[in-house]
């Protein structure tokens, strides 16, 4: 018996031994840059040379800054437009898909060209569009205004990407364009994933399509769309690549696509402003607002399981 | 609990890596031997014998030109050269990375006016007075000299070039319009802001715009620094070329393209397309929108415009050379509104570099050598360089772009009127946040006072040590 | 008849939206033979002839072909770095009670929330130290520890894999490493290839830390090669030029796309069920 017990510690002491290149790897590229910028915001570095420690200075700063607000506002209102957008089409895709009664075909084929936009790495998709939707000179105005030109109507060009009433809507709109389709794929594996059966007994039962769609399909995909919801919201609040690369400095818009985590780059990378202690507190700020959210989300997963 | 448990791994993490850090650093350490080259004694450019070359410079640079200056180099002097050029938008989180980390690579570093002061306070330019710089002086165009200087006086780098800025103006367009091409008499038609906006103001009424961007006087704006002794410092004339952008852009008097946009360079090639007027409101009621033909026969000689000048430095005849196209020849240079100067390469070397002399004499054969400067003008077909005795002797040359017009002489005459002490390293924040005040006025999208009153918040929160009074 | 002009509607819509999404990149596509002064007086769906002067123009500034087999070096290493090992460690953490296992499992999904951004001066700075600067070691390296490929497949295999097939394994004498190798890795095997897809399109697709990490021009991976175009005048000044570079730089993915999108659906939505 004793014998036996000692056999399976020594197979469980194998697991050290796989888990090991992940740890040790895992400490020094990812624990130890975490806490060196934990430091660091507590400083008051502001490009290089000696620092003091400053205490919670630098945070007191984030949370008083407006334009930290306003930044968190911006991200989190091009999310929220996104959001609906993508989520929107997303599910209204999935209704059709799922139809009991149109049984549509080709959604092997649907869903990867509506998933495309996904893989393109964001310089790509900001080079692409920041050229085709600029406002004098991009193909996509000059192509309404041919349009316009045909009714004889006169088109006032919009400037998509320079003016703080459209460049958040903008770059929403691209964002959802690119991510309408994995949440469509998501949303349609968990329709996918419902055992047939209830369909067909729901239907030999005499339920109708909407019926159906309401009283099955709806209430199995609810905890999907949060989370996809919420996954998204994660990603969306560390939004940078297609504002960073799309909206100039000094353009008038800039001030209302400006992300939160173009204010940490702003203070983190970018010369004559840089103050590294200072943007090393907005990650942690930011930080802690991402681990707010993620915890809800486990609340309100966990509260699903218990049911 | 789990705290406590997760927080002690961490701890072992970091300690683990201590470990790890430190014995690196022991090791990894470049054995930089001088191998030297064959060929035994090379010739600098300056004529002297070198003493001992490294057999290598690596080049952090931001724009293309110093690749030919390291060409050239290498030829002469059978020193491999490696230039990197990087986008100016990375370029100082790249240096400020790399020497932070202790790379003793790259050897040369470069900066344009505003990135300096920064780069000086964090040490990343080596002395060059220790070097010998001092003998030089006197022979690079003074307001380049003293931009390359440190807050302490201490030579850090310098310049080949000089950028001090001019209005480039269509010369055939004048005529028409003006009656004459004459850079002086053109010059009284930018004199001031008033006078800039009449200017336009004939120019449009004549079917043409007289700008492609509302930032051609970027260049010449501001009578003095934005900052002065940590306080911000906004001046009547910041005000004023505000006000200036606005009626422009209101007044539907530029071709509205961004500057640096592919449609700005593609004005300088001839037309471009212009959309219609009353493009900000529907105020102007003129044209008929619901009548095809009326609306064709009224919007036809708008449909396509050309620009008349562009606001840039010297460097810009470099831009001029690569997008004129069918319009050289009918191009002129006169003075704008103002003195002012942009840009600019300034050269130095890497506080970390291992291979001092040798950047050292790089840094000579391409800012202090006569020889260099007198083929560099040849090669850029016309850039301006900032050593004093190689503008003298090409001060009556023509360019052919220009209609022949004596650039450097022009150039040189510009630049003494440059006050550099107008260049803070807070320049590229507060000109964004400017820019952005600006835009905002001249979109309608926030009045005059609002639009100041955010410019002074954001400024504030971006230096909360600068003193601002509102 | 009304069923069928329905269903009609409904196909028609679904094609429109499948073009917008192709739109975009068709317009790139003929953009790209046209010369910038074309595109800039109007549009048409006529490709223009202009393909070997905007080639010429694009290859004179840098060479788009050298980032795409320098992302290759950095993509495919790091890919297969991060499946073997994130599947060791999942299987290791799933089936091995040894002191520790909690909390390194706490640590994963802590770092799952963690952004990126938050690591990149500490990052930088250690790299520094370590001489790592222009190498692709940072690169490919930390593509060992993937928490959230660990966090997927440690799931993955507690629902998948019966600990009864080990434990007979054991019993005919098999080692540790030899179940893993053998029998651990064919049945996560499909698992593995979703996550792999993922993390080679993420990899390919990274930005921010080549562009920090990698100053040598002849060894910037793709988006960072496509980036300093910011850096050129001489490109800039030609529209048909930037779309050229950028129809370039997405082929690669593209087909890469082509030959796995089963793979690459399949991680998309297994990620929904999984949750």
């Amino acid at each position: 018996m004793k014998k036996k017990k000692s056999k399976v510690t020594a197979y469980n002491n194998w697991g050290y031994a796989f888990v090991a290149p992940f740890v040790i790897v895992f400490c020094i590229f990812s624990i130890y840059p975490v806490l060196r910028t934990l430091y660091l915001s507590f400083t008051n570095l502001k490009v290089v040379g000696n620092a003091d420690i400053i205490g919670f200075k630098n945070y007191a700063r984030v949370l008083t800054d407006k334009f930290f607000w306003t930044a968190l506002w911006n991200t989190v209102r091009i999310w929220i437009v996104n959001i609906v957008l993508q989520l929107g089409l997303a599910f209204l895709l999935m209704m059709v898909f799922s139809d009991v009664k149109y049984k549509m075909r080709g959604l092997a084929v649907f869903r990867i060209i509506y998933y495309l936009p996904n893989i393109i790495a964001a310089t790509s998709i900001a080079f692409l569009f920041s050229t085709l939707l600029d406002w004098r000179y991009g193909t996509f105005n000059i192509i309404i205004k041919s349009i316009y030109d045909l009714f004889g109507a006169k088109y006032n060009p919009v400037n998509w990407i320079g003016s703080s009433a459209t460049a958040g809507y903008t770059v929403a709109v691209i964002q959802s364009w690119m991510w309408f389709g994995n949440s469509f794929l998501m949303l349609m594996a968990g329709v996918q994933s419902i055992n047939r059966d209830y369909f067909e007994a729901a239907a030999i039962d005499g339920a109708g399509r909407w019926t159906i769609f309401g009283k099955i399909t709806l209430p199995l995909i609810k905890p999907i769309m949060m989370y996809v919801a919420i996954t998204s919201l994660i990603g969306g609040l560390q939004m940078f690549d297609l504002p960073f690369l799309m909206i100039e400095t000094a353009s008038s818009a800039y001030g209302s696509v400006q992300t939160v985590m173009m204010y940490l780059y702003k203070f983190g990378f970018t010369t004559g402003t840089t103050q590294v202690g200072y943007a090393s507190a907005v990650a942690y700020v930011l930080f802690l607002i991402i681990l707010t959210v993620s915890v809800v989300e486990l609340r309100l997963f966990r509260g699903k399981g218990d049911k | 609990m789990k705290i406590k448990k997760l927080l002690s791994v961490l701890l072992a993490g970091a300690m683990t890596l201590g470990l790890v850090a430190c014995g690196g650093s022991d090791t990894g350490s470049k054995a930089s031997t001088g191998s030297t080259s064959g060929e035994s004694t090379e010739v600098t450019a300056d004529g002297a014998t070198a003493t001992e070359l490294d057999d290598k410079l690596v080049i952090w640079t931001l724009a293309q030109d110093l690749e030919q200056f390291a060409e050239r180099y290498k030829e002469q002097t059978g020193v491999e050269t490696e230039v990197v050029v990087i986008e100016p938008a990375n370029y100082p989180t790249k240096v400020q990375t790399a020497l932070v980390g202790g790379e003793t690579e790259p050897d040369i570093i470069v900066g344009e006016p505003q990135m300096l002061g920064d780069m000086y306070d964090a040490g990343f330019f080596a002395n060059l007075d220790e070097m010998g710089a001092k003998d030089y002086e006197g022979q690079i165009v003074d307001y380049v000299w003293e931009v390359g200087k440190d807050a302490d006086g201490i030579q850090r780098a310098i310049s080949y070039q000089i950028t001090p800025a001019g209005i480039y103006y269509r010369r055939d367009i004048a005529k028409t319009v003006f009656g004459t091409d004459d850079p002086d008499e053109i010059g009284k038609l930018f004199k001031d802001y008033p006078t800039i906006l009449e200017t336009a103001k004939t120019l449009k009424a004549a079917g043409y715009r007289i700008f492609s961007s509302d930032s051609e006087i970027n260049y010449f704006s501001g009578d003095s620094a934005w900052v002065i002794d940590g306080k911000l410092n906004v001046d009547e004339a910041r005000e004023k070329y505000m006000d200036l952008v606005v009626d422009l852009y209101q007044g539907d008097l530029t071709a509205y393209a961004n500057q640096w946009s592919t449609p700005w360079y593609q004005a300088m090639a001839g037309s471009v397309p212009i959309l219609t007027a009353e493009i900000q409101n529907y105020e102007d009621d003129s044209v008929n929108v619901w009548d095809a033909e009326s609306f064709e026969e009224a919007t036809k000689d708008l449909e396509r415009t050309e620009v008349f000048a562009f606001g840039l430095p010297a460097w810009g005849v470099l831009t001029m050379r690569d997008n004129v196209k069918e319009t050289s020849g009918l191009w002129g240079v006169c003075a704008g509104p103002a003195y002012g100067f942009g840009g600019g390469t300034f050269i130095g070397i890497s506080s970390n570099s291992e291979r001092k002399e040798t950047a050292w004499d790089f840094v000579k054969f391409c800012t202090l050598n006569e020889e260099t400067a007198d083929w560099w003008i040849e090669v850029s077909e016309g850039d301006t360089v900032s050593l004093v005795s190689a503008l003298e002797k090409h001060a009556n040359d023509e360019n052919a772009v220009y209609g022949g017009e004596k650039l450097y002489a022009f150039w040189l005459e510009q630049a003494k009127g440059i006050d550099y002490s107008k260049v803070t390293q807070y320049d590229k924040a507060i000109d964004d946040a400017w820019g952005q005040a600006i835009g905002a006025i001249k979109t309608g999208e926030k009045d005059k006072a609002t639009a100041i009153n955010d410019f002074y918040d954001l400024i504030q929160s971006t230096y909360p040590d600068m003193v601002i009074e509102r | 008849m009304a069923f069928k002009i329905k269903k009609g509607i409904l196909y028609f819509l679904l094609v429109l939206l499948a073009l917008t999404c192709m739109l975009p990149f068709a317009l790139m596509m003929i953009n790209a033979t046209r010369t910038g002064a074309d595109i800039v007086s109007g549009f048409t769906f006529i490709p223009g002839k202009a393909l070997k002067e905007n080639w010429d123009t694009v290859f004179d500034y840098f060479n788009l072909f050298k980032g795409i087999w320098n992302s290759v070096l950095v993509s495919v290493p790091a890919t297969l770095l991060c499946a073997y090992f994130s599947t060791l460690t999942a299987y290791g953490l799933a089936f091995y009670e040894f002191k520790g296992n909690k909390v390194v499992f706490g640590a994963i999904l802590a770092f799952m929330m963690i952004p990126g951004q938050l690591s990149l001066i500490g990052f930088y700075q250690l790299c520094t130290k370590l001489h790592l600067v222009n190498s692709y070691i940072p690169l490919i390296i930390p593509a060992i520890a993937a928490p959230g490929t660990v966090f997927f497949l440690r799931q993955y295999i507690l629902s998948s894999l019966p600990k009864s097939l080990i434990e007979a394994a054991r019993i005919d004498g098999a080692s540790e490493i030899y179940s893993f190798h053998k029998i651990v890795t064919p049945i996560v095997a499909p698992a593995v290839a979703t996550m792999g897809i993922m993390a080679f399109i993420g990899n390919w697709n990274s930005y921010l830390l080549p562009m920090i990490l990698i100053n040598k021009t002849d060894k910037m991976t793709l988006p960072v090669m496509m980036a300093t175009l910011k850096a050129s005048n001489h490109i800039n000044s030609n529209q048909g030029a930037i779309y050229l570079s950028v129809a370039i730089s997405i082929i690669p993915i593209l087909l890469v796309f082509v030959a796995f999108s089963k793979y690459i659906i399949s991680s998309v939505s297994a990620g929904a069920i999984k949750e």
